[in-house]
């Protein structure tokens, strides 16, 4: 700090000084000007002083009663939560109850506080010198000079081998922890993404996986009626929990008839279509299915796909359609249930780089 | 030691050989040997801080980054970061038996079984929203000012930074209870990660180590949120408070204020304690809104299950923009790049366009100097309609920002004003395109025009709305002049940045803006008032009395010398 | 259960299919009634209509019946009796208030009205009691109001409509008494409700001005018998599908949700992120920014 020292007062100066020139005197060493400084009340005592300090005491006075409030209420007040009709309703007072009571208390310190200042304590004008001019030249050579010389003194630019040698030490340095610590997180995708667990070794399904809802049941073509539709799984171990699996089958009316995408014409079974659940656009269920439209749309971002058009989408920011799954049905006691009996035929869900 | 002192001065009361008496003297006495403190610790409580309001949207944000670690600290001790599954046995009924993962059962149980737990995690998730708010008003304050002019650049990098960080810890925050609603958008988390060309699917497995969900994000994510980007931002706040303090704070042109100072308070103790206070207030307000206002209710949205989803479903407030670009892009997808490449529809409004909007905003100030050929360091801020241009820049951004964030809740507005969800994307496609380049044609003209007031009042005066007739019979107002004026009756102040008076009662000792109340004018308490006078009338009295002495006095030694002379 | 006979053997294209017309086209307002129409014709091709409405309701009634008896399962609650006095009183309130558009023979009017045949009591009663129904016109979207008609009225017409094409009926009982705990009725809400209701049912816009409503003011029976027969664009979830235990498990769960205490404070609507958003810009911002502008100024 280049501030003028030269009025900074002696040690005895300042001991014959009062508190408060010596406070002064202290802020003009650092270049601060104290321009203008007021009591508040110049005559100590008056009622409009007493006034002012109670108004800020009662803030705090305030705070320190909301305070031990919060802790009564904490200790004591009924917070298990319970279904009405069975059991005390007080729970529901009890976080706005500490909430409030917290909030009465560092609001009574807080505006207590900033009264004080308003009130209370002098008024003042200080004005602070910038000092923000760049260093002075000497500063700068003498810093640039240390520099060079330093740098003179490391030989680098001398010795070519040294810094070449150094230059690939420092960037094996570079890399190696990145290797080391984020190497062990890359993992390769493969062709996972292309596959959902409905694709299954025929030798393990030869008829085809079973379809079945989230409790287990196996899903019967009886069990929706037209207009209806249901969340489907394929029954093997992790299916339900998968985040591809999830799948839309879909009742429709014997006169609505579905315009089939190439190669997926025998995909359905009767007035059964069967999609991918997971939108193709960012991947939320798009399960909004509107029984008279036809219309499945996701709430995430509003994409609508037509299922009679074999779920092509028709509106919002998707741009391919739900994959299809393949339905076909196993008897099994006399009693026809679905099976997926391959994979969709293309990755399901949003799309990505190398996406066949 | 010096030699003792029996009057009590401006030093600490000491002891007969020297030593300071008082605590606070001891204490600083032992720093001081080891650590020489006086003067810095002097130059730092005389530093002085100029206290206009706007200059305090800063400290919302510290405040609340405050009350995000000690809340967040809390929070640490209970929840557990993992994906294993459980039957919860909680004391929530309607969630009884239901398989879900540990961080929710944990998440659930601080809001259910842990005293207080519930008002903590409410104020640990308000604070978070008002931390990132808060930045944004302060950001949009900078901005408008001209703030961020040289030699502050590196702050409005360090705070660009700071909103960044600030969005994705926050987004990493409420994924972390692994509910329906943080899921779903830790689904389309993934879509924008498989989005990215070339690296996107290697991108999302490393993140999710393999498939989506997998077993590991939370636990990743609940080291990003409570080590990794806290400890960067507590870093970058520190650097960003230093640089202040080292540059010292900007301020508004009025009379008296130059380049090369600047004026306000001293810290201690007047900014402390309002500085200080406004900490204990935004707590407080951020408690009352986590003990009365009901806040991410994981409870009600259920475990996360990829196979279910919620209508409505938004992010926080402050990712609205993100799901509002993502709603409103068109499906246009790239297919067959190089014979078999896909670039999904997904990558230009949530990778491309968050890119080019944090790096505009990121480079702005170096932009602008060289636009306006500018290299002078700025400490005196600008009046937004003093640079027209970058006010009209700012407003069209903040417009396009405003659609997009409106864009996000889009069902809702939907439902709400029954308005067809169609007709909203539309909507909101058309007003992306059109409104920003309206908002800046009309705030160009807005700041145009009230630079010109500016200068009409400092030429023909203040409308005083008293009305005259002249001898001639026209009708004129009568105007006040704020100067001297010339032969012609115009005015001859020039503008020089600061706000300029334009009603009667801003003129006099009331138009000085850093001497007028908030509620009322200020004015001496009559009490006070009436106490002033009477001492100063006793003083002039005492005063009259003793010059009426010592002239007497006076008078006397001249009669007395006189009578000598005449006995002599 | 909805229409399951053919065309061809009809002879004719029924006015309208069973689940209505595309909501999305609006009625020509210059177009004729029919019954005005009719009321044109000579009196012979009157009563030669009726003769052949009579005959395709005795081959709907079969078919319905065959259809019905072949693939729908009891519903497992208690079905109400009626009596005769109720489908002759159903029937004048029908011809008052719903002929125009569903028709003499509830065969339903082209653009107007769908077949009421085979849609059950069930329908009627969530129609009529939500008050969708009259309804005042066409629309995208027919949303609750008071309902017109009492509740022996709307029982009246349920036996209306259920002895002339039968259908699902309205279940009796204590429609929230399961074997399901809640936390599995919370769970086939959240996988078939959510969706389209919301997680806590405040209900969503679907495509082009549809709506799926909020939950807050449904009854028991109407939670149950929407869902047993899709109104307009909600799926339809049989019995066998959603069991009658399950149903029941969902509306439990819904109810209890309704009713419950938020331990959080104000729930702010429960609508999730969005009104949260608006709190902390209105109130938290908007006073925090008021409170430091009481602070800067000086006193």
């Amino acid at each position: 700090m280049t501030h003028s020292t030269a009025n900074v007062p002696g040690p005895d100066e300042l001991r014959e000084m009062s508190p408060e020139e010596a406070m002064l005197a202290g802020a003009e060493s650092g270049g601060v000007h104290v321009v203008h400084r007021r009591q508040r009340y110049p005559i100590p005592g008056t009622k409009a002083e007493k006034r002012a300090e109670r108004g800020v005491s009662f803030m705090f006075g305030l705070a320190a009663l909301a305070g031990v409030a919060f802790i009564v209420i904490f200790v004591a007040w009924p917070y298990v939560y319970h279904l009405p009709g069975e059991g005390s309703q007080q729970f529901r007072f009890y976080t706005p109850l500490l909430g409030g009571l917290l909030g009465v208390m560092l609001l009574g310190l807080g505006f207590g506080a900033v009264l004080w200042a308003k009130w209370l304590m002098p008024e003042e004008e200080a004005v602070e010198e910038r000092d923000d001019e760049p260093s002075p030249d000497e500063e700068k050579l003498m810093t640039a000079a240390t520099l060079s010389v330093g740098f003179e003194d490391t030989g680098l630019q001398r010795r070519r081998m040294l810094m070449g040698t150094l230059v690939l030490a420092g960037g094996a340095l570079a890399t190696v922890p990145l290797v080391a610590l984020v190497g062990s997180l890359i993992k390769k995708p493969g062709n996972q993404l292309a596959h959902t667990l409905w694709g299954q070794p025929p030798e393990k399904y030869p008829n085809g996986v079973p379809m079945i809802y989230s409790d287990g049941r196996r899903v019967s073509p009886n069990d929706i009626q037209a207009g209806g539709l249901a969340t489907v799984f394929p029954g093997v171990p992790g299916g339900v929990t998968s985040a591809n699996t999830p799948t839309l089958l879909i009742r429709l009316r014997p006169n609505q008839s579905v315009q089939p995408r190439k190669g997926q014409a025998d995909f359905g079974w009767g007035d059964f279509v069967a999609f991918s659940k997971i939108c193709t656009h960012a991947g939320c269920p798009a399960s909004l299915y509107e029984q008279q439209t036809t219309r499945l749309l996701c709430p995430c971002h509003q994409s609508q796909f037509e299922v009679l058009q074999d779920a092509k989408p028709v509106f919002g920011p998707a741009t391919r359609p739900l994959p299809k799954l393949p339905l076909g049905i196993e008897v099994v006691d006399g009693t026809q249930f679905f099976v997926g009996r391959h994979d969709f035929v293309e990755p399901i869900g949003p799309a990505y780089w190398e996406r066949p | 030691m010096t030699a003792t002192r029996e009057r009590e001065t401006a030093s600490e009361p000491r002891s007969r050989r020297g030593q300071p008496r008082t605590l606070l003297g001891k204490t600083g006495e032992w720093f001081d040997e080891r650590l020489k403190v006086a003067r810095p610790t002097r130059h730092y409580l005389n530093k002085v801080f100029p206290d206009h309001w706007s200059f305090m949207m800063g400290e919302i944000a510290l405040y609340s980054f405050i009350v995000l670690l000690l809340t967040g600290t809390f929070l640490t001790f209970f929840f557990d970061a993992s994906m294993g599954e459980v039957r919860y046995n909680g004391s929530y009924e309607p969630l009884q038996g239901v398989e879900m993962s540990r961080a929710y059962a944990s998440t659930l149980h601080i809001s259910f079984d842990v005293r207080g737990g519930l008002v903590i995690r409410q104020i640990h998730h308000w604070a978070a929203l008002l931390f990132i708010a808060a930045m944004l008003i302060h950001m949009c304050r900078i901005f408008f000012t001209g703030a961020f002019r040289k030699p502050r650049e590196l702050n409005w990098i360090i705070g660009i930074s700071l909103i960044v960080l600030g969005v994705v810890e926050g987004f990493a925050g409420y994924s972390l209870p692994d509910d329906l609603l943080s899921g779903t958008g830790l689904r389309i988390a993934d879509a924008i990660m498989l989005s990215i060309p070339i690296i996107g699917s290697w991108v999302s497995f490393a993140v999710f180590d393999g498939e989506f969900p997998g077993t590991a994000i939370v636990g990743r994510l609940y080291i990003v949120h409570v080590l990794l980007i806290p400890a960067i931002l507590l870093a970058l706040i520190t650097v960003h408070l230093a640089l202040i303090v080292r540059q010292k704070h900007t301020q508004f042109p009025t009379a008296g204020r130059t380049e090369s100072s600047v004026s306000g308070e001293r810290v201690y103790p007047i900014y402390a304690a309002k500085a200080g206070g406004f900490f204990f207030i935004v707590f407080g307000v951020l408690a009352a809104l986590g003990g009365f206002a009901q806040i991410n209710p994981i409870w009600l949205f259920g475990p996360y299950n990829p196979a279910q989803v919620s209508s409505g479903s938004q992010p926080d407030w402050y990712m609205a923009m993100l799901d509002g670009s993502t709603r409103l892009f068109p499906s246009w997808e790239i297919h067959g790049l190089f014979g078999r490449y896909t670039v999904p529809a997904v990558f230009w409004p949530t990778v491309v366009l968050p890119t080019i909007l944090i790096g505009l905003a990121l480079v702005y100030p170096f932009i602008e100097a060289r636009l306006t050929k500018d290299r002078a360091k700025h400490h005196l801020l600008q009046r937004p309609r003093d640079v027209p241009v970058r006010t009209s820049l700012g407003a069209m951004a903040l417009t396009f920002c405003v659609v997009l964030f409106i864009s996000g809740g889009n069902d809702l507005v939907a439902s709400g004003f029954d308005i067809s969800l169609n007709a909203m994307t539309w909507g909101g496609r058309v007003a992306l395109i059109i409104l920003p380049p309206l908002a800046y044609v009309v705030t160009y003209r807005i700041c145009l025009g009230l630079q010109r007031h500016d200068r009409e009042v400092l030429e023909h005066g203040i409308e005083t709305g008293i009305i005259r007739r002249l001898p001639t019979g026209e009708f004129i107002e009568v105007h006040q002049p704020l100067g001297p004026v010339d032969d012609h009756g115009h005015g001859e102040l020039n503008y020089a940045g600061a706000s300029v008076p334009k009603r009667m009662n801003q003129l006099g000792t009331g138009a000085l803006r850093h001497a007028r109340g908030f509620f009322q004018p200020v004015v001496e308490k009559p009490e006070i008032a009436e106490k002033l006078a009477e001492v100063e009338e006793s003083e002039e009295a005492a005063d009259a009395a003793e010059r009426h002495d010592k002239i007497a006095v006076e008078l006397e030694e001249v009669e007395a010398e006189r009578r000598h002379q005449l006995t002599d | 259960m909805t229409e399951d006979f053919d065309v061809d053997e009809l002879g004719f294209n029924p006015a309208i299919s069973a689940t209505g017309a595309d909501p999305d086209e609006a009625p020509h307002p210059d177009r004729a009634s029919s019954s005005l129409g009719a009321r044109r014709r000579p009196r012979r091709a009157v009563w030669r209509r009726r003769f052949a409405g009579g005959v395709v309701l005795l081959i709907a009634l079969i078919g319905m019946g065959g259809a019905y008896a072949l693939f729908a399962t009891s519903s497992g609650a208690n079905t109400s009796t009626s009596t005769a006095a109720d489908v002759a009183a159903g029937q004048k309130l029908y011809e008052t208030s719903c002929i125009t558009c569903h028709g003499n023979n509830l065969q339903g009017v082209n653009e107007r009205g769908p077949s009421l045949i085979g849609v059950g009591g069930a329908a009627v009663y969530f129609q009529v009691s939500t008050g969708r129904m009259p309804a005042p016109g066409q629309g995208a979207e027919m949303v609750r109001k008071e309902a017109k008609f009492t509740d022996e009225q709307i029982s009246q017409l349920e036996a209306f409509v259920q002895a002339n094409g039968g259908g699902p009926e309205t279940p009796t009982g204590n429609l929230r008494d399961t074997s399901l705990s809640l936390g599995q009725g919370g769970d086939l809400f959240r996988l078939n409700c959510a969706s389209c209701h919301g997680f806590s049912g405040a209900g969503a816009p679907l495509s082009a001005g549809k709506l799926a409503p909020t939950l807050k003011h449904a009854s028991d029976s109407q939670l149950y018998t929407a869902m047993l027969t899709g109104p307009e664009n909600m799926p339809v979830f049989n019995d066998n599908q959603l069991t009658p235990d399950e149903k029941r498990a969902i509306i439990d769960y819904i109810q209890t949700l309704k009713e419950s205490n938020d331990p959080g404070g104000s729930g702010i609507g429960r609508i999730g992120p969005v009104s949260e958003g608006l709190v902390i810009w209105v109130a938290g911002i908007g006073a925090i920014v008021l409170i430091i502008m009481w602070i800067g100024a000086k006193s």
